[in-house]
């Protein structure tokens, strides 16, 4: 111990009065005070504020998406034609993300977000979402005028639809006879020749929409009545004859898993290119209801990198660029005159792409209600009976 | 100086304390907190303005009990698969094996830890997939006849959770092994005990730490675990894991999923005392029907 040492080991940044003043235990018990303030403070209310726009992209764009849903080849092209860092995250639900950019205020770092429809009121209300410049994204004419005035935001004051697509569900003609057209022709080869090898969708919307199909009731009910007669008939008469739940079962059709799978259309074309086998594989899009999903580009509230976002959401209603997103996930987008790029791109399986039009015609898009809760409680019972 | 050099060994600690502090303290008393919380609406995951217990009552009535018997069957299983594959495998490895070979082995041993535990999982659902490598070894040599039926069932839960935490039972029974005298089982062979009788009354009872270390390490992660299921369980073998991470994921309600969460860890402690408790009783027992009286009377 030749060494001298100060006498408090504890080394500060305060003013030199104060710091022979600060114990070892003050320290631990400040950081301690800290510690739970920032926690707790997830919980308050304020919100960070939205960089605005000054014509020059940031070196930098942080985006916030479902799973391998962008086609790397476009975020690798506007990476390079505008140097801008790309970085892409993904997330499972809109549940999910909505909890995570919620619970920072706005903090997130995230600047675009990909939110389904439906949930975007909700977001504007709860001050998650910043109005989109349309002056920064002229490709906006470029938009087919349906998706120009969705109900949930008309105008597309903070969104600008991404893609949409459908449920349905995909089947195993080796193991099944016949030709299934509907919900209820679902209901009875799950208790019949598919018992026991059948996969749900892993969300609560969309498993009590299979009931709520067959009986031809709206989807969307919020009637207590229709929602008990959906739990009774959906924990006894469906979840026995239920193998999974899974939200993207592409591999259990590669590999012949299961031979009645409800599932989304385009995931279903995904699957089927990449089985050895894809003739023994149906997609019925159901009568007489599914839903019809959109998902949006949005701004988040507090996004850093403003300009880079928006040229990012510009540069995706480009035709060429959005053709190429079809592409990657298989899922039409609102850009107008896609199916006849998709024609001229030679695209295979263009009916699991760009549903028919008649079907379009009798689809229900999904609102978030008041039965949400309910929903995800009978989700969790069946899940608690199947198999 | 004493004092001094205490002071010293107080601040060494001090990086564990503040960890402790931040990241286990801090946040186990968050949870505990909002589980007396509620979810006010839909878009707010918890509000804490109202306190009560009533979390714990649909804890207790939903579908958190029989998924909690369900994931303690496949623990408890795993847990002595795990200790009934290691045993013998880390007794070779720590006295039979040439001293040169083991760091090889133990090497061995943990290459799977090299790999992403998910991306593990799911290889071993592509392997026991009905048109996977399992699938077609067993038709081939004549086992099987037809596809293999296992993935999405709990057999396979539980091959899973074997897998997984294999490792982790392994690394503490070879730490006790290697530290046993050879003297001992030499001393007892001497005296006339045969194989058996050695393994089990000198060097079992002298592996015991390691033994208990080995179960918890796999019993307590196992009982929380949902990856294993999500990937490999499908809706017969599902874990009590995975409804508290839905309910702080898809259904967004953390005072129900806080509630869980502090209930599955006291159960989980339960179990753990009721085990220990158990052991010990046993224990006692046959002490006390081996008592041996040496004839040397005072």
């Amino acid at each position: 111990m030749s060494r001298r040492r100060a006498p408090d080991p504890v080394r500060v940044l305060a003013p030199r009065a104060e710091a022979g003043r600060i114990s070892r235990r003050a320290l631990l018990g400040g950081f301690a005070v800290i510690g739970t303030a920032s926690l707790l403070g997830c919980g308050s209310r304020s919100i960070a504020s939205t960089a605005s726009t000054d014509g020059a992209l940031e070196g930098r764009l942080n985006v916030y998406s479902w799973g391998d849903y962008e086609n790397p080849d476009n975020i690798r092209a506007f990476r390079e034609d505008n140097d801008v860092t790309v970085q892409v995250d993904s997330f499972a639900s809109n549940e999910e993300m909505i909890a995570k950019i919620g619970a920072s205020r706005g903090t997130s770092g995230y600047d675009v977000l990909v939110p389904s429809g439906q949930f975007v009121p909700m977001m504007v209300a709860n001050d998650l979402l910043s109005k989109l410049d349309h002056s920064l994204i002229p490709n906006l004419a470029n938009l087919e005028p349906a998706f120009t005035a969705q109900p949930w935001d008309p105008g597309n004051v903070h969104t600008v639809p991404k893609s949409w697509g459908t449920t349905g569900f995909a089947y195993d003609q080796t193991l099944i006879d016949g030709r299934p057209t509907s919900w209820q022709d679902f209901l009875d080869l799950a208790a019949g020749q598919a018992s026991g090898s059948v996969s749900l969708l892993d969300d609560a919307w969309e498993v009590a929409s299979i009931y709520f199909g067959a009986k031809g009731i709206d989807p969307n009910t919020t009637d207590p009545a229709d929602l008990d007669a959906a739990e009774a008939y959906l924990t006894e008469q469906l979840a026995p004859h239920v193998r999974n739940f899974n939200s993207a079962p592409t591999q259990s059709v590669i590999q012949n898993e299961m031979a009645l799978l409800q599932m989304y259309n385009g995931d279903a074309r995904l699957a089927f290119s990449e089985s050895d086998d894809a003739d023994r594989w149906r997609f019925v899009y159901p009568t007489p209801t599914a839903n019809l999903w959109v998902d949006t580009w949005a701004l988040a509230r507090g996004a850093q990198h403003v300009d880079s976002a928006h040229a990012f959401i510009d540069f995706m209603l480009d035709p060429e660029v959005a053709i190429g997103e079809v592409d990657w996930n298989g899922y039409p987008t609102g850009v107008a005159g896609q199916r006849a790029l998709a024609e001229e791109w030679e695209l295979d399986m263009l009916d699991l792409i760009f549903p028919p039009e008649k079907v379009v015609a009798r689809l229900t898009p999904a609102e978030l209600t008041d039965a949400q809760d309910r929903l995800t409680s009978i989700l969790e019972q069946v899940q608690a009976k199947a198999g | 100086m004493a004092r001094r050099t205490q002071r010293t060994t107080a601040s060494l600690s001090f990086p564990v304390w503040a960890w402790l502090v931040f990241f286990v303290f801090t946040p186990l008393a968050l949870v505990v907190w909002y589980s007396f919380g509620y979810k006010p609406d839909l878009f707010t995951a918890v509000s804490t303005d109202q306190l009560s217990f009533d979390r714990y009552g649909e804890v207790l009535d939903g579908v958190f009990m029989p998924m909690f018997w369900a994931t303690l069957r496949i623990a408890l299983t795993g847990t002595l698969l795990c200790l009934l594959v290691a045993v013998p495998f880390a007794y070779w490895m720590a006295v039979k094996v040439d001293p040169r070979w083991r760091p090889l082995l133990l090497a061995l041993v943990l290459v799977p830890f090299w790999t992403n535990f998910l991306v593990r999982t799911i290889g071993w659902q592509v392997i026991l997939a009905p048109s996977g490598m399992a699938s077609d070894v067993l038709n081939a040599i004549g086992i099987l006849d037809g596809p293999l039926d296992i993935l999405y069932t709990r057999g396979a839960v539980q091959l899973g959770v074997v897998y997984n935490y294999l490792p982790l039972m392994i690394l503490p029974l070879y730490v006790v092994f290697e530290r046993l005298d050879p003297s001992q089982r030499e001393a007892s062979r001497d005296l006339g005990a045969g194989r058996w009788r050695t393994f089990f009354s000198v060097t079992v009872p002298d592996a015991l730490p390691g033994i208990a270390s080995g179960c918890l390490l796999v019993f307590i992660p196992l009982m929380g675990d949902y990856l294993t299921a999500s990937v490999l369980g499908g809706a017969r073998g599902t874990m009590v894991g995975q409804i508290v991470a839905r309910q702080f994921t898809s259904a967004q309600n953390w005072a129900l999923g806080a509630a869980m969460a502090v209930t599955l860890m006291a159960f989980v402690l339960l179990t753990v005392l009721i085990v220990a408790a158990l052991f010990l009783l046993v224990r006692a027992v046959v002490r006390r029907a081996r008592h041996l009286d040496l004839g040397v009377s005072p």
